[in-house]
C-alpha cells in the first residue's frame, strides 16, 4: 500500500468529475396524505473527488436524500446537479438511475444467486459496452487489486461480510462511476472488521478517484474518512453544521490517536448528541 | 470422537471439509489442558501443530516485528490458532500464546493435516483458502503471511487441472455437497426416529385390527392380509406387485400428474412472475385469481366433465387446476419477497427493465417458486385422486374407488400406500431438482447461512 500512498502524495487529488450540487431540495412523502417531510430545503456542495460524510440521527432523512441523488425516487422541489448538469429539478422530479452514480447499500446488495465474479461483471455485462472476454479480464484484475483473488467463484453467501462489502465496492468501480453513494454500509459489522474496511475503502479511493457521498451515524468513522463532514438536523433533515476535516489525506489508523482528530471529535460530538436527543424525544424511527 | 468432530465442524476452516476428512482430522487431534498463566507456545519456536481452542481464555500476541494491524487479541472458543504449522517456508511460531484462565485445546499435527486436506479433492482447497482468509481477517496479518498457506492441490497426483478448468470443480462439489448432506442426515438421529414412527403406526394397525379386534376396526383389512395380498404371486383380489394391472394403474396416474404438473408449471410460473412484477397486470388479473383459487377442486368436477370430452382430459384438467393456482401464487409471493435493494442495485448498474426481470426477478424468486412446485405436486396428487374417483378408466384413484364398490378391501389399502409412496417420490424429485438448480442457496445453507 505504501507505494500507492506515495503516488497519491505526489500527484494529489485528480478527480475532475462527480461534483454534486444539492440546491434547496425538499422531499415530502405522500404530499396529499400523511405528508411526511424528510428533507427540508437542503443545500450542499460537494466537490469532485471529495469524500463527504453525512452524519445524522436515525430516521432524519439521510437515505431519502441519497435516494434522490441515485434516482430511486422523486423530489418535491429544488434541484440536484452533477458537474453542472441537472439530474433532477423543475420539470424533471426524478433523476434517472445510472452507472455514473452507484449506491452501496446498508445491508449489501450483491446478488446471492451470482458468484462474486459474475456480480462484479454485472454492470458492464448489462451495458454491453465491452466484450464478455474483456469484461471478465477486467473483473478479475480489479478483484485481484482489491485482494479478492481466490473468491471469484464463491457465492457472496460463502464469504465473510467484510469481503462481501469489498466485492460490492469493486462491482461499483467496474463501471467507472463518478460518484459512489454509501448508505451506512458498515453498520452491521463489528468494530474490528469495520476498521479494516475503512482502510481498504481509503486504499481503493486513493487508487480510483471518485466522489464519495457516505452516510453514517458513527462520528469517528465520519471524521476518519471524510474531507467534509455534514451534520444533519433531526427530521426533516437539513445541514446543521458543515465542517472541513483538515487532516491531510492519505490517512491511516494513526489519525485516530492524533490530537487534531480528538479536537474535531469534541467539537462535533455535542452537536450530534443534541440532535440525537431531539430525535429520541420525538420518537423517530428510521425508514 | 464424535464430540471432537462436532467441535471441529464449528471452526472456520473445517466446517467445509468432507465427512471423511473430518473423521481423519478428528483422529489425529489430541486433547490437552493448560493451566492459567501457562504458555502454550512462544514466538520463534518451531511450529508443528495447529490448535483449536475448546474452552477457557487464551491470549494471542503476535510478534511485534511482524506487520499486523492488530497485535493482541483474546481467542474465542472454536478459534483456530497455531496455523504457522501449515505455512509454506519456515515453520516457526509467529506469536506468543498463553492462558489467561485454564484452557483446553485440540492439537492437530500440521503435516498430517495438510496431507488430509490434500486428499479431499472437493473441499480441501476451500479449507485451505479459508485458512488464508482466517489469517488475514481474524489475525489482521498482511498477504505476505496469508499467501504462505499452500493452495495448490495438484501436487498430490490430482488428475484435475487446477484453475484453468473452472466449471468442473463447481459441478463436482455440487454433487459431493448433496452426498454430504445425505450422509449428515444418516448420521443424525432423524432416520432412526422415522423408523420408530413407522413401527408405531404399523404396530397400532396390527394390534387394533388383528390382535385386539376392536369394534369399528375389525372390518378393516389387517396388516398381514394386506402385505400378503400385495406381495402374492396369485392375489385373491386380482392386484399385487406381480400383476401387470398394478403397474398400469401406477403408470396412468403418473402420466396424468406429469402432464398436469408440467402444464401448470409452464403456465403458472410465468403468470406468477408477471403478477408480481407488473402492478397494472396484477390489478387486472389478481382479483379474478383470488376469487377462483379458494373453490375446492371437487366443485370443478361437473364443469370439467361438461367441458371436456372423454375420461382423460377432465381428470388432467382438474389436476392441472390445483397445481396451477399453487404455483402461480407462490411465484408471485417469490417476486414480492425480493428485496428492493436488488432491483435498485441492478438499475444503478445500468440494467434496463427487461434485464432486471431476467437477472433479478427470475432468479430471486426461485426459492419460492420451488416451494410452490413442491406444494403443487402435492395438490396434483390430491386432485388427481378426486378426479379419478369420478371419471376415468385407470389410475390409483380409480382402483381405490372400484375396490370399494366391489368389496376388495385389501386392494384399497394397496392403492393408498402406493399413492403415498409415488407421491412422496415425486415431491422429493422436485426438491432435489430445486436444490440442484439453486446451488447458491445450498452452499449458503451448508455454511450455516453466514
Ligand atoms: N416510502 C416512504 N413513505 C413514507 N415515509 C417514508 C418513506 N421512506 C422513509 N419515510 C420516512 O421518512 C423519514 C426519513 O427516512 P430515511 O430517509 O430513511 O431516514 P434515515 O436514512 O436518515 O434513517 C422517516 O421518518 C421515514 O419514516
Ligand atoms: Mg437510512
Amino acid at each position: 500500500m505504501s507505494a500507492v500512498l506515495e503516488k497519491v502524495r505526489t500527484q494529489g487529488n485528480e478527480a475532475r468529475y462527480g461534483a454534486i450540487r444539492i440546491d434547496d431540495v425538499v422531499k415530502i412523502y405522500d404530499p396529499e396524505g400523511a405528508a411526511v417531510m424528510a428533507v427540508d430545503h437542503c443545500t450542499l456542495d460537494i466537490k469532485a473527488g471529495e469524500i463527504c460524510m453525512i452524519v445524522g440521527p436515525s430516521g432524519c432523512g439521510k437515505t431519502s436524500l441519497l435516494n434522490a441523488i441515485a434516482g430511486f425516487h422523486d423530489i418535491t422541489s429544488g434541484a440536484i446537479y452533477m458537474d453542472g448538469e441537472m439530474l433532477c429539478g423543475p420539470g424533471k422530479p426524478k433523476a434517472d438511475p445510472g452507472a455514473d452514480r452507484i449506491v452501496v447499500f446498508q445491508n449489501g446488495a450483491l446478488f446471492p444467486w451470482k458468484t462474486n465474479l459474475e456480480n462484479v461483471a454485472f454492470g458492464p455485462m448489462m451495458q454491453g459496452k465491452l466484450s464478455k472476454k474483456e469484461i471478465i479480464e477486467k473483473a478479475r484484475s480489479m478483484m485481484a487489486d482489491a485482494g479478492l483473488s481466490g473468491t471469484e467463484h464463491n457465492y457472496p453467501g460463502e464469504v465473510s461480510s467484510g469481503l462481501r462489502r469489498r466485492v460490492e465496492i469493486v462491482r461499483a468501480l467496474m463501471n467507472d462511476p463518478k460518484v459512489l453513494l454509501f448508505d451506512e454500509p458498515y453498520r452491521a459489522l463489528d468494530s474490528l472488521t469495520r476498521s479494516v474496511m475503512h482502510e481498504s475503502l481509503l486504499d481503493i479511493y486513493y487508487k480510483n478517484k471518485v466522489t464519495i457521498f457516505f452516510i453514517t451515524h458513527d462520528l469517528e468513522e465520519a471524521i476518519f474518512l471524510g474531507h467534509k463532514l455534514v451534520i444533519m438536523t433531526t427530521r426533516p433533515c437539513r445541514p446543521k453544521k458543515v465542517l472541513e476535516v483538515d487532516i491531510p489525506h492519505p490517512r491511516d489508523y494513526s489519525v485516530l490517536t492524533s490530537p487534531r482528530f480528538r479536537e474535531l471529535l469534541e467539537e462535533t460530538a455535542s452537536v450530534v448528541h443534541e440532535e440525537a436527543r431531539k430525535s429520541f424525544a420525538s420518537g423517530e424511527k428510521e425508514g | 470422537m464424535e464430540q471432537v468432530e462436532r467441535l471441529l465442524k464449528r471452526t472456520l476452516p473445517f466446517q467445509v471439509v468432507s465427512p471423511e476428512t473430518l473423521d481423519g482430522i478428528a483422529e489425529i487431534s489430541r486433547h490437552e489442558v493448560f493451566k492459567a498463566g501457562e504458555v502454550i507456545y512462544g514466538a520463534g519456536q518451531p511450529a508443528e501443530e495447529v490448535y483449536v481452542l475448546v474452552s477457557g481464555r487464551v491470549a494471542h500476541r503476535i510478534d511485534p516485528d511482524i506487520k499486523a494491524r492488530v497485535h493482541e487479541k483474546e481467542l474465542q472458543v472454536g478459534d483456530v490458532f497455531g496455523w504457522a504449522a501449515i505455512l509454506e517456508g519456515e515453520k516457526v511460531r509467529l506469536a506468543d500464546v498463553a492462558c489467561i484462565e485454564a484452557a483446553e485445546v485440540l492439537k492437530i499435527d500440521g503435516a498430517r493435516l495438510l496431507e488430509l486436506l490434500r486428499k479431499d479433492v472437493n473441499f480441501g482447497e476451500a479449507a485451505l483458502k479459508s485458512f488464508s482468509q482466517l489469517i488475514s481477517q481474524q489475525y489482521y496479518l498482511p498477504p505476505s503471511v496469508s499467501e504462505r498457506v499452500p493452495t495448490t492441490l495438484s501436487k498430490v497426483g490430482d488428475t484435475r487441472t487446477p484453475a484453468s478448468n473452472e466449471a468442473e470443480p463447481q459441478t463436482a462439489s455440487a454433487w459431493t455437497l448433496t452426498m454430504y448432506r445425505a450422509g449428515e442426515w444418516l448420521r443424525s438421529p432423524d432416520p432412526y426416529l422415522m423408523m420408530v414412527g413407522f413401527a408405531l403406526m404399523l404396530g397400532f394397525w396390527y394390534l387394533t385390527v388383528e390382535v385386539l379386534k376392536l369394534p369399528r376396526f375389525e372390518d378393516l383389512p389387517g396388516l398381514t392380509t394386506v402385505v400378503k395380498e400385495w406381495f402374492a404371486e396369485d392375489p385373491v383380489y386380482g392386484m399385487s406387485i406381480y400383476t401387470a394391472e398394478y403397474y398400469q394403474h401406477i403408470w396412468v396416474s403418473i402420466r396424468r400428474v406429469a402432464i398436469a404438473f408440467l402444464l401448470a408449471t409452464a403456465l403458472g410460473v410465468p403468470l406468477g412472475l408477471f403478477l408480481g412484477w407488473s402492478r397494472s397486470f396484477r390489478e387486472y388479473v389478481f382479483p379474478v385469481f383470488e376469487l377462483l383459487r379458494p373453490i375446492p377442486i371437487l366443485a370443478w368436477v361437473p364443469l370439467a366433465i361438461i367441458m371436456f370430452s372423454g375420461s382423460e382430459t377432465p381428470v388432467i384438467f382438474l389436476t392441472f387446476l390445483a397445481s396451477f393456482f399453487a404455483t402461480a401464487l407462490n411465484t408471485m409471493l417469490g417476486v414480492e419477497s425480493i428485496d428492493e435493494s436488488y432491483t435498485r442495485a441492478a438499475c444503478c448498474l445500468g440494467a434496463n427493465r427487461w434485464q432486471v426481470f431476467k437477472e433479478v426477478i427470475v432468479p430471486g424468486s426461485m426459492p419460492y417458486v420451488f416451494t410452490g412446485l413442491q406444494i403443487s405436486v402435492g395438490v396434483a396428487w390430491f386432485s388427481l385422486v378426486a378426479g379419478e374417483m369420478v371419471s376415468g378408466q385407470y389410475g390409483l384413484g380409480y382402483v381405490i374407488n372400484t375396490s370399494y364398490t366391489m368389496v376388495r378391501y385389501p386392494t384399497i389399502i394397496i392403492g393408498m400406500v402406493t399413492l403415498g409412496i409415488v407421491g412422496y417420490t415425486t415431491s422429493a424429485m422436485v426438491r432435489v431438482a430445486g436444490n440442484y438448480m439453486m446451488q447458491w442457496r445450498l452452499r449458503e445453507m451448508a455454511l450455516g447461512g453466514r
